[in-house]
């Protein structure tokens, strides 16, 4: 039953992609059905846009599906909800009107809150399902009212007549709408500072569940920010681009701040996904800029960037959430300090990982960064433009883009190091088993959809073009290149990661070629692994996550605010002999601390007043309703 | 991080002027062209402390600061054996390094030579014959040079490592 059920969803993830590329390819359909539902009926269209966002949902949904089709613990509960979650995002993308999307929107949103209440009996998972209602509904009721305002502005609620009309529309109303709409999809794609939910509700969740979490449910965000910024609202002024750029490096430094030091690896690797969120936003901020300026070229390859990321992030992180998912199925706990030697239990996982992390820190010649390097690229050219304001925008773009780079990587060297390398540090680590075929298949895919992301850009990039093209509403460019190499914005650049991977490749051969030329001598000595000269090795011995992350939070203190607390109890005969140490040194959340507790003190506050009212005693609501009329007399 | 900026910047410049060192720039020429002739212009030395009192092991970090300089003349310290040509073993054997130092020696790849530095190195020095030590570097693994002195001076480090590389090896 459960191979069942997981092998349709597959299935059908398999039949969006096909259509999804149908679209990309410049396919069109509308489907009409005015019964179905109220206040417009249901209305789907397939557009470019739509339909990488469609493809890209399919793709992943089928190797997450595959995958839960081997999760011995994942599987059974939630069919139902994953089926309707898999099904209302396919939905969305195709959307053409308020209502449809809202109701798409919506059941996503329900059908996700149920799969992360999946462990129903662990209150930080019930505190996590709480905090993502919260937050998710906050954004609908953003997303509601900025619908409603376009569609009484403009007197439809097609997508396509708000296209047309937005051209004709009032500057403030379409400033209002931008701003109500981006904040609804920036909550739902974990910009910061909405991202509090993001990464309490991606861990709770099972692992194939957080895969498409992560991987495709934000990006639904950047495909409504997307519309919100380049299409249905034409062109805007250069503020709305610049707001989204300034987010996008928000929300990359800060989120790989974030994950370095944390040490429960769902949550790092949420992280992580608001860190990629903001490197997208990057390349969102600066197509809007460059398309405000009349620079087409330049702001198609921004949004190229932008939508080769979304892949790319899809890929990797979905990969990433799949393994770290096996490794917590194989040792029942997300922390990392109980973890180590995996890599000998488990291999594949380990080096599907491998190739995950080094993919989602940016390393050649895989597909993160090449959709880096293109993001550099459309963030560098801001010197084309005559803006002194824009220019700072685009430095600072570029500044922490940089700096989130270094951070991921040195995050992933953690995150891998501490997981899979040196000796178990847990009995369930040293009893860890590989994961399930079906898991390794699914890792597998995702691994291999890195690696050709990585090295076939010349093939994939025109196709963004071309996306791009279609909603910046320009010709599609011959960005591109030939075979071998990626060319970028005429001789301005270019790149072949093929290339690259022959000579990573043929630079760990050489030395070995080299000593065989040279005839060196090939006497061996076989000794132990050198352990610094100790008698006894043991997993207490080793590096720590903690330990790896300390001097980042002795950087950024200012950042992280650390509060230590030291408990030493010592022997009662002598202070030379400790009995029990306590160590903590957790950093605090400014987020937490400066914005969304003062405005829950405030709605509590407000609501104590408005309490007051609401006495409990019949005589005085008797009164209040003599008031009123008395009230209603006077003023008619 | 700000205050470490701001220490930095109230700080200022906190060295002081070079005196003229004669005799170590004659035996660091010499030293620098028998490293350049013998180890291809590098020699990686890797610094063992097998239960020193730490005086030694002062004069061996004055080597590496700006003032003696020794990476001018090719000589490096590494932070593994598995990278060394030398081991540079200081203070009396104890008991609970000996064993160590018998790793590190076996650790490093040959051809190696060991310089066992100060008296204690030597043959155990002030520490002779305690319950604690074992005895000098050469009563664990093969010396080859020894540097006297308690502690040797920079100086004679230089020319105690300049002597033990120019000696025929094993």
């Amino acid at each position: 039953m459960n191979r069942l059920v997981y092998g349709v969803i597959a299935a059908m993830g398999i039949v969006a992609a096909g259509l999804g590329g149908y679209g990309m390819a410049g396919g069109a359909g509308t489907l009409r059905l005015a019964w179905l539902v109220p206040l417009g009926g249901l209305e789907l269209t397939l557009d470019p846009l739509g339909g990488l966002f469609l493809g890209l949902i399919g793709l992943a949904a089928a190797p997450a599906s595959v995958y839960g089709m081997g999760d011995p613990d994942g599987g059974g509960r939630g069919r139902l909800a994953y089926a309707v979650f898999v099904a209302s995002m396919c939905l969305v993308p195709l959307a053409a009107n308020t209502m449809t999307f809202l109701i798409a929107w919506e059941l996503m949103s329900l059908a996700s809150y149920a799969l992360v209440l999946h462990d129903r009996e662990s209150e930080e998972s019930v505190r996590a399902g709480w905090i993502y209602a919260v937050m998710t509904h906050a954004g609908l009721a953003c997303l509601l009212a900025g619908m409603l305002l376009l569609g009484a502005e403009v007197g439809s609620q097609r997508f396509a007549d708000w296209r047309a009309a937005a051209p004709a529309l009032a500057p403030a109303t379409r400033d209002l709408a931008f701003v109500l709409l981006a904040l609804g999809f920036a909550g739902k794609a974990g910009v910061i500072p909405l991202h509090v939910w993001l990464p309490l509700a991606h861990p709770a969740a099972p692992s194939h569940v957080s895969a498409l979490m992560s991987g495709v449910m934000i990006k639904l965000g950047i495909y409504g920010l997307l519309r919100v910024s380049l299409d249905w609202l034409g062109v805007g002024p250069p503020w709305w681009g610049a707001t989204l750029l300034v987010a996008g490096a928000v929300s990359s430094v800060i989120g790989v701040l974030y994950a370095l030091v944390e040490h429960d690896l769902k949550r790092l690797l949420a992280f992580h996904s608001i860190e990629n969120i903001g490197i997208i936003l990057l390349g969102i901020g600066s197509a809007a800029l460059y398309r405000v300026a009349g620079l087409d070229a330049l702001a198609r390859l921004g949004l190229i960037a932008a939508l080769y990321h979304t892949v790319n992030h899809a890929a990797f992180k979905a990969l990433l959430f799949l393994g770290a998912g096996a490794v917590v199925h194989a040792t029942g706990t997300r922390n990392m300090e109980a973890m180590g030697g995996l890599i000998k239990r488990m291999p594949w996982t380990a080096g599907c990982f491998l190739v995950g992390s080094a993919a989602i820190a940016a390393l050649p010649p895989l597909n993160g960064f090449v959709s880096e390097w293109l993001t550099f690229l459309a963030l560098f050219q801001n010197t084309r433009l005559d803006a002194v304001g824009q220019n700072l925008v685009f430095t600072l773009g570029i500044a922490s883009l940089a700096l989130t780079g270094g951070l991921a990587m040195a995050c992933f060297v953690k995150a891998f190091g501490i997981t899979f390398l040196a000796l178990p540090r847990s009995d369930a680590a040293a009893g860890a088993h590989e994961a399930s075929p079906p898991m390794r298949l699914a890792m597998l895919t995702l691994a291999a959809a890195c690696v050709a992301l990585g090295l076939g850009p010349t093939l994939v990039v025109p196709v963004f073009g071309s996306v791009a093209a279609a909603i910046l509403k320009t010709p599609p460019s011959a960005t591109g290149g030939d075979w071998l190499t990626l060319r970028v914005a005429g001789e301005f650049a270019s790149l072949s990661t093929a290339a690259i991977a022959v000579a990573l490749a043929a630079s760990l051969l050489v030395p070995f070629a080299a000593f065989w030329i040279l005839g060196a001598a090939r006497r061996t000595r076989a000794y132990e692994t050198w352990g610094c000269g100790r008698i006894v090795q043991t997993a207490r011995m080793e590096y720590t996550a903690t330990a790896f992350a300390n001097p980042f939070k002795r950087v950024f203190d200012f950042f992280y605010r650390p509060s230590k607390r030291l408990d030493i109890e010592f022997h009662p005969e002598s202070r030379f002999f400790v009995e029990r140490i306590e160590y903590e040194n957790p950093t605090r959340s400014i987020f937490d601390d400066w914005l969304y507790r003062p405005a829950l003190e405030l709605l509590q506050a407000a609501a104590r007043a408005v309490g007051a009212l609401q006495s409990g005693s019949a005589n005085q609501y008797l009164a209040y309703i003599l008031v009123a009329l008395l009230l209603m007399l006077v003023l008619a | 991080m700000f205050r470490q900026l701001r220490t930095a910047l109230r700080t200022g410049i906190a060295t002081e002027p070079v005196a003229a060192a004669g005799e170590i720039e004659r035996v660091g020429a010499r030293l620098a062209s028998e490293v350049a002739r013998l180890f291809g212009r590098s020699l990686a030395i890797r610094q063992v402390d097998a239960g020193s009192c730490n005086g030694c092991e002062l004069e061996i970090t004055g080597l590496t600061g700006p003032h003696y300089d020794l990476e001018r003349f090719g000589l490096r310290f590494v932070a593994s054996p598995r990278h060394a040509d030398c081991l540079l073993v200081t203070g009396p054997v104890t008991r609970n390094m000996a064993e160590a130092l018998r790793r590190t020696w076996q650790a490093t790849p040959d051809p190696k030579f060991v310089v066992a530095v100060g008296d204690c190195g030597r043959d155990g020095g002030l520490f002779r014959g305690s319950y604690a030590v074992v005895g000098g570097v050469a009563d664990v693994v093969p010396v080859d040079a020894v540097i006297p002195g308690c502690p040797p001076s920079p100086a004679a480090l230089l020319a105690g490592l300049l002597e033990a590389i120019g000696r025929p090896r094993r």
